[in-house]
């Protein structure tokens, strides 16, 4: 069983596989040649590659873990943590310890072997984001999770391994994590100030100032963020004030997908295919309201939205030791960029073929 | 003049190049192997890099020539500049000031080929000698609240030059991680009336499951809670919260332990891509009572993804138990 260790100064969590320890040589051994598409496990027709189908968007009646589905999620093959048993909290000495539990899933993004999401159709990534977020609505029923993570890493120094098909990944945790808890707080401080929510007077700003505004739909901003940590970090941020992505709209998924794809789309051409990883920045789960951490006013001080890091630079010593990062591309020269950017002819095409709900 | 901009929401400050900013060509390199060509801190190119600050060399040799044995020079491409005013303004919902600071590399030895690990105890106290005096002679300028020691070695740790060296950073503002850690060992001293730090070297030293190698002044070990497979920490058994107070005694014995346990790292892992940061408390008038500093070894064995982005959280597919136990029993040719 993994353990989750929390470090006593900080309060952040850490994930510890005390069973299968990994030796030096694995480390080493670690430079992944990408599996042939034939052994891919996510491809249609290798259903039976991955631990059986938590869900799947299939044509009504067709058979589970079998092909003619449009997105699949299954468990993890190497989870993180495991959804059976109890938590077990306990001390060690100083220390505080509690058992592997959670949830970790794939949200296989399509049937064909596509590396990139942004060369699926904005049809496919409507079909995932839907996926995802019945997948989310589903753990917050179990009472021993708190949060639920949805990310994605796209290529190796993104930390994708060996499996090239595109797709995203839950976890779901039993702890609010730290960075998370961070954010809550930054946000609740500023609306107990001000009465307003900060992420709502942070769009507002970049909308009349403009410089770091890469794209607006109907629904949504994608920028480049003022204090961005990394070069051509790019964030959509939702302009409907909502604390929760699990409850947005059919109306908004349907453009989050396009605008996702836009977005993909641009870093794709900017920067030649670069890794990266994304992430949804969204509330923790709220059933246990009045909970020590969990506070009324989360609907009207936190603001749900999409992170998404091209892995250009590298994390060194300066950033591990203060936390601070060493950004060399101010964002409102990646802004330009983006905005300028000229995004292949065939796929702006399937975006306009594509129904926007 | 580079600037530093403020998180409004988590309150982490950020160097931005406003001044020379990159564009997409600037991270192709990044892909590949480390740049050939003249190495800038090799004997005879010393006029390759800014005139040195400080520097171990025989008496009466000139300064910026060769037949020295550490030199100290200023970073020739700077994430911050010395000159200059903060100039703290706000910007509708941000905040932001100007990147005042420093940034100086300290050039461990004239041999190109030899790393960290491969230094005498002799140079080894050169070197934590002049993290000392460089540290103390900051400590002047009233602009600066916090200085970084560090060291990245190997591509993927983000080091650029193969020459051995470390980097000292001096910023304007406690950074937010530092300021996490002095919180924290803050609220356990008011809670337990004791330094977090020392609790954790009596129960490491006690259950004796974590430890790497002790001598006089120091215990190297691998944190219950590492991020990181490997990670290794070095704690001075001596409660301060300031590294550049360290005695001379205690230079030796951190010479030594730092050689031991780079040794065992180099050993175990193949030579790994690493990086070294000293934690020490902020440039402030009184001893910070909570904080004890000590130095994190992380070799980089696994990738930072979106999880840990995401949660700040980390996956450790190793465990410290069994990481320390590997690096203690290996046998270290001396």
């Amino acid at each position: 069983m993994p353990e989750l260790r929390k470090d006593p100064l900080i309060g952040r969590w850490v994930i510890i596989a005390t069973e299968r320890a990994k030796r030096p040589v694995d480390f080493l051994s670690a430079h992944d040649e990408p599996l042939p598409e034939s052994e891919c496990p996510f491809c249609e027709g290798h259903e039976r590659l991955t631990p059986k189908e938590i869900l799947a968007v299939r044509p009504a009646g067709a058979a589970p873990d079998g092909p003619g589905w449009k997105v699949r999620v299954v468990p993890s093959i190497k989870p993180v943590l495991r959804i059976e048993g109890e938590l077990n909290r306990r001390a060690k000495g100083m220390y505080d310890i509690m058992d592997g539990i959670g949830a970790h899933e794939v949200v296989v993004e399509g049937p064909q072997h596509v590396r990139n999401a942004a060369d699926l159709s904005a049809d496919q990534l409507h079909a995932s984001l839907q996926a995802v977020m019945a997948r989310m609505n589903d753990l917050e029923r179990d009472p021993r999770l708190r949060y639920v993570l949805w990310f994605k890493n796209y290529g190796e120094v993104a930390g994708a391994g060996r499996v090239q098909h595109s797709r995203s990944q839950l976890i779901a945790t039993p702890v609010t994590p730290l960075r998370v808890k961070e954010e809550l707080t930054g946000a609740r401080r500023y609306f107990e100030e001000k009465e307003r929510c900060l992420a709502c007077d942070l769009l507002a700003q970049e909308l009349e100032v403009k410089q770091r505004v890469v794209l607006e739909t109907r629904h949504f901003v994608a920028l480049c963020p003022f204090a961005s940590r990394f070069p051509f970090e790019v964030w959509i941020v939702p302009k409907r004030h909502r604390c929760d992505f699990g409850k947005i709209q059919p109306e908004e998924a349907g453009d989050l997908a396009t605008t996702f794809k836009e977005v993909l789309s641009r870093l794709k051409s900017v920067l030649d295919d670069p890794p990266y990883n994304m992430l949804l920045h969204t509330a923790p789960f709220r059933r246990q309201q009045g909970r020590v951490g969990h506070w009324k006013t989360i609907d009207d001080d936190y603001h749900w939205h999409i992170e998404l890091i091209p892995r250009l630079t590298r994390v060194a010593g300066f950033e591990w030791g203060t936390g601070f990062y060493i950004n060399p591309t101010p964002p409102e020269e990646a802004t330009r960029y983006l905005r300028d950017a000229i995004v292949e002819r065939e796929s702006a095409r399937q975006d306009a073929e594509t129904p926007h709900v | 003049m580079s600037e530093l901009r403020c998180d409004p929401v988590l309150g982490r400050w950020n160097i931005i190049n406003t001044e020379a900013p990159a564009g997409p060509d600037a991270f192709e390199q990044d892909r590949g192997v480390m740049g050939g060509g003249a190495c800038p801190f090799c004997y005879g190119n010393e006029s390759m890099t800014p005139p040195e600050i400080y520097a171990v060399r025989p008496p009466g040799s000139a300064p910026n020539g060769q037949g020295w044995q550490l030199r100290v020079i200023p970073n020739k491409f700077p994430a911050l500049k010395i000159e200059g005013d903060l100039d703290r303004k706000g910007l509708g919902v941000f905040d932001l000031c100007n990147g005042v600071g420093a940034h100086e590399v300290i050039v461990e030895t004239p041999d190109h080929k030899r790393q960290m690990a491969d230094l005498t105890l002799e140079e080894l106290s050169h070197v934590i000698r002049a993290y000392k005096a460089r540290s103390l002679d900051l400590r002047g300028d009233r602009r600066l609240k916090y200085t970084l020691i560090f060291k990245n070695v190997g591509l993927s740790a983000g080091a650029s030059l193969e020459h051995g060296h470390s980097q000292l950073i001096a910023l304007p503002i406690v950074p937010k991680r530092v300021q996490e850690e002095l919180q924290g060992a803050q609220e356990y001293l008011e809670f337990r009336e004791r330094c977090v730090y020392c609790d954790m070297l009596s129960q490491e030293l006690h259950e004796d499951e974590r430890l790497v190698s002790e001598n006089r002044s120091f215990v190297a070990f691998c944190p219950f809670t590492s991020g990181f497979p490997f990670e290794m920490w070095i704690l001075p058994k001596e409660h301060r919260a300031d590294f550049a107070q360290i005695s001379p005694e205690a230079i030796g014995d951190l010479a030594r332990i730092l050689k031991d346990t780079l040794g065992r790292l180099r050993a175990a892992l193949a030579d790994p891509a690493y990086n070294f940061v000293i934690h020490t408390s902020p440039i402030e008038v009184r001893e910070r009572e909570e904080y004890h500093w000590h130095v994190e070894l992380i070799p980089k064995l696994t990738r930072v993804a979106g999880f840990e982005w995401g949660t700040g959280f980390y996956i450790n597919p190793s465990s410290p138990e069994f990481a320390a136990k590997l690096l203690r029993d290996l046998a270290l040719p001396h």
